[in-house]
């Protein structure tokens, strides 16, 4: 039988394709190059903490996973860059790593800001993408199938601060204070309605410029309204220590319950005396707390004893850490297990997890839900109790 | 209530008044408006802290290198952002270069300094609750920064000198005088008065560099109220400006009482746009 040569052509061509596909193995330098994460980091400018510290994290975690050697024979390739709480910045960057760095996944950025504006620009091209950023309007499986939460959200934040002042300190009247910034003044709305909604009398609300000098009228006024507790919604730690020294030279003892900035170092500097930092309760997380023994949930504790001496965590926060080596961690395992490092398999991967044990959390995705973070980790520490990066729970939990 | 609103009001409104006069003074000696003037306040408390608490030296020698970096700080303005400018000070381009000035400084403070606020050191430890020293340091600053430069502009000859270039520079040159090293000389101390109002109200303020931003905007209302050129008038202008700041934060409270400032200011610029104390210029032909 006399084959066309047009059809001849179309088969073989055909049959060529069937065994490249079906029998061929993949090409080796697919097998052996290495997995390129992208790490959008403000290692610099005034948001710079917390880069700094998840960056200790994911360089031990690379380095670890390399002298070990690699995921499947492959090394682990961190590519930095700096971008300096700037969203132009990590815009540039973003695209940088997209289309000629190749990267395998992104790890970042760690301010909403920034992510704000690069996560769209991840989502068109399906690019993995973890980040431990607060705003809710981030994570959206129709939107950013790409993106994954490794952090609480500012919901989530604020079901612990809620959840401490109303069944904990079981406080009635609730005064809340925002600065007026944009976290500052969302997160306060926000956390007003989510109170009134679980029946709460919110007596006090109020967003105050941060650079205020004087918070006497503010916290008169919530005084003067009958408040319990103070809510505080603020970056500025500033702000926070002239909250407690107002609150020590009026001698009212009301506690404080809100976002972590009231932990920071830089308040112990600026209260006047020591103890006006007593009865005040931050967010933090379970894995990074001691308990009333002063002693942290064994798998942090073995992670703090394995990075001693090789990570320093006395001017850092140990959820940072942390959480850096669990991006790096998340990476690494979607590689190992479905064998390849294409953005598809990786997110197939991720949305499979069911309490994948990070040193920060336990982290469960699906297809529907990004928002990795356990809630019920998200609990309340006391503000003066840091030690090595990780603080002691506040009073009332259970261990 | 009331003693609050005073004992803050007024210690805020004292640095605000000496911003006022830090603007007053540059715009003597040169006819430009230099928005560098709540920069060399907020320096004021951040090299306090940096000399006195970081580097551990006494306060008397923490105060003087503070006013010697700041008027350092002053010449410089000088010589960068107004003297190449001076020539077409119709064209307003001491807008954009006094104010490029001041981003560099400011973040070459955020930088090398901090972000976040740092302590100011407790000067001389003396009162507490509203007597504290942090209320009446700034006041007692304004009433010695005012006295000292009633002082100098009466009773001394470089102080005439300052008075006459500001008053005719062109006929001051005309006699002889020094007209470009009075300039500096005046921006030098314009300097020195910007970072005493930040040193004496660092225990208030914090040394922080968002005061920088702060006190360009809150120095430059008394400014616009008292009259342009008017220290006395920055003064009352600037001390009211306080007080009405804190009675605002306690009768509306938190951007509201921002809200209240700008509407007074809006509304007494209307009523008097040559501010209380200014008068429309007037030349003898």
């Amino acid at each position: 039988m006399a084959v066309p040569r047009r059809q001849f052509i179309a088969s073989g061509a055909a049959a060529v394709t069937a065994a490249a596909t079906l029998s061929f193995p993949r090409p080796a330098v697919a097998q052996s190059e290495p997995i390129r994460i992208g790490w959008l980091a403000a290692m610099t400018g005034a948001s710079s903490a917390p880069a700094i510290g998840f960056d200790r994290g994911v360089q031990y975690a690379a380095s670890m996973i390399n002298a070990a050697g690699g995921v499947k024979g492959r090394k682990i390739e961190v590519l930095t860059r700096d971008t300096q709480g700037d969203p132009t910045k990590a815009v540039n960057a973003t695209q940088e790593m997209i289309s000629q760095l190749k990267v395998h996944a992104i790890w970042g950025p760690t301010n909403s800001g920034e992510s704000l504006a690069v996560t769209p620009i991840m989502a068109r091209s399906n690019m993995p993408n973890i980040h431990p950023c607060v705003v809710t309007s981030l994570i959206d499986t129709k939107k950013y199938p790409n993106a994954f939460r490794t952090a609480p959200s500012l919901g989530q934040w604020d079901a612990a601060v809620r959840g401490y002042c109303l069944n904990i300190l079981k406080t009635k009247k609730i005064a809340v204070i925002g600065d007026t910034t944009g976290f500052g003044a969302t997160a306060a709305n926000f956390s007003v309605d989510a109170f009134k909604k679980d029946g709460a009398d919110v007596v006090y609300a109020a967003n105050i410029d941060y650079n205020q000098p004087d918070m006497t009228p503010d916290m008169v006024r919530a005084r003067d309204a009958g408040a319990q507790v103070i809510v505080v919604w603020s970056t500025s730690t500033g702000m926070d220590a002239r909250l407690f020294n107002t609150r020590g030279a009026m001698k009212w003892d009301v506690p404080f319950v809100g976002h972590s900035s009231m932990s920071s170092g830089d308040v112990a500097n600026l209260i006047d005396k020591r103890e006006y930092w007593n009865k005040v309760y931050v967010i933090g997380y379970r894995s990074c707390s001691f308990d009333a023994a002063g002693k942290l949930p064994p798998r942090s504790q073995q992670f703090v004893d394995s990075i001693k001496g090789k990570v320093t965590l006395s001017d850092n926060l140990l959820w940072w850490v942390a959480g850096g080596v669990d991006a790096v961690n998340l990476v690494a395992k979607a590689v190992e297990i479905t064998g390849s490092s294409a953005s598809a398999d990786i997110i197939k991967y991720w949305n499979s997890l069911n309490k994948f044990p990070g040193y920060f959390g336990d982290y469960t995705f699906s297809p529907d839900q990004h928002n990795g973070y356990p809630t019920d980790d998200v609990v309340m520490s006391e503000a003066s109790s840091a030690k090595d990066g990780a603080f002691s729970l506040a009073p009332g939990y259970k261990a | 209530m009331i003693g609050s609103i005073l004992a803050s009001g007024l210690a805020v409104g004292a640095v605000y008044a000496l911003i006022g006069v830090t603007y007053n003074t540059m715009f003597s000696a040169s006819r430009v408006i230099s928005f560098t003037a709540g920069m060399l306040g907020m320096l004021g408390g951040v090299f306090g802290s940096l000399f006195i608490l970081r580097l551990g030296l006494p306060v008397p020698v923490g105060f003087v290198l503070t006013m010697g970096c700041c008027a350092l700080v002053g010449v410089i303005t000088e010589f960068v952002a107004v003297r190449p400018v001076l020539k077409s000070l119709d064209q307003h381009l001491y807008v954009l270069s006094t104010l490029a000035l001041s981003l560099m400084i400011q973040q070459l403070v955020a930088t090398e300094w901090s972000t976040e606020p740092q302590r100011f050191p407790r000067l001389f430890d003396i009162g507490s609750g509203l007597l504290d020293e942090k209320f009446w340091l700034p006041i007692v600053a304004c009433a010695v920064g005012m006295g000292a430069l009633d002082l100098l502009y009466r009773h001394t000859l470089v102080g005439k000198a300052f008075l006459a270039i500001a008053e005719d520079n062109f006929a001051a040159r005309a006699l002889g005088l020094p007209e470009r090293n009075l300039r500096i000389a005046s921006y030098a101390l314009a300097a020195i008065i910007g970072a005493f109002a930040g040193f004496a109200g660092g225990e208030l303020l914090l040394a922080f560099v968002a005061n920088g931003a702060l006190l360009n905007f809150y120095g430059f209302v008394p400014v616009a109220l008292g009259g342009l050129g008017s220290n006395r008038g920055a003064v009352v202008a600037g001390l009211a400006l306080g007080i009405y700041q804190q009675a605002a934060n306690f009768v509306v409270g938190g951007i509201f009482a921002s809200v209240a400032v700008f509407a007074i200011f809006i509304i007494l610029l209307l009523a008097a746009p040559q501010g209380l104390f200014g008068a429309p210029a007037v030349r003898r032909v």
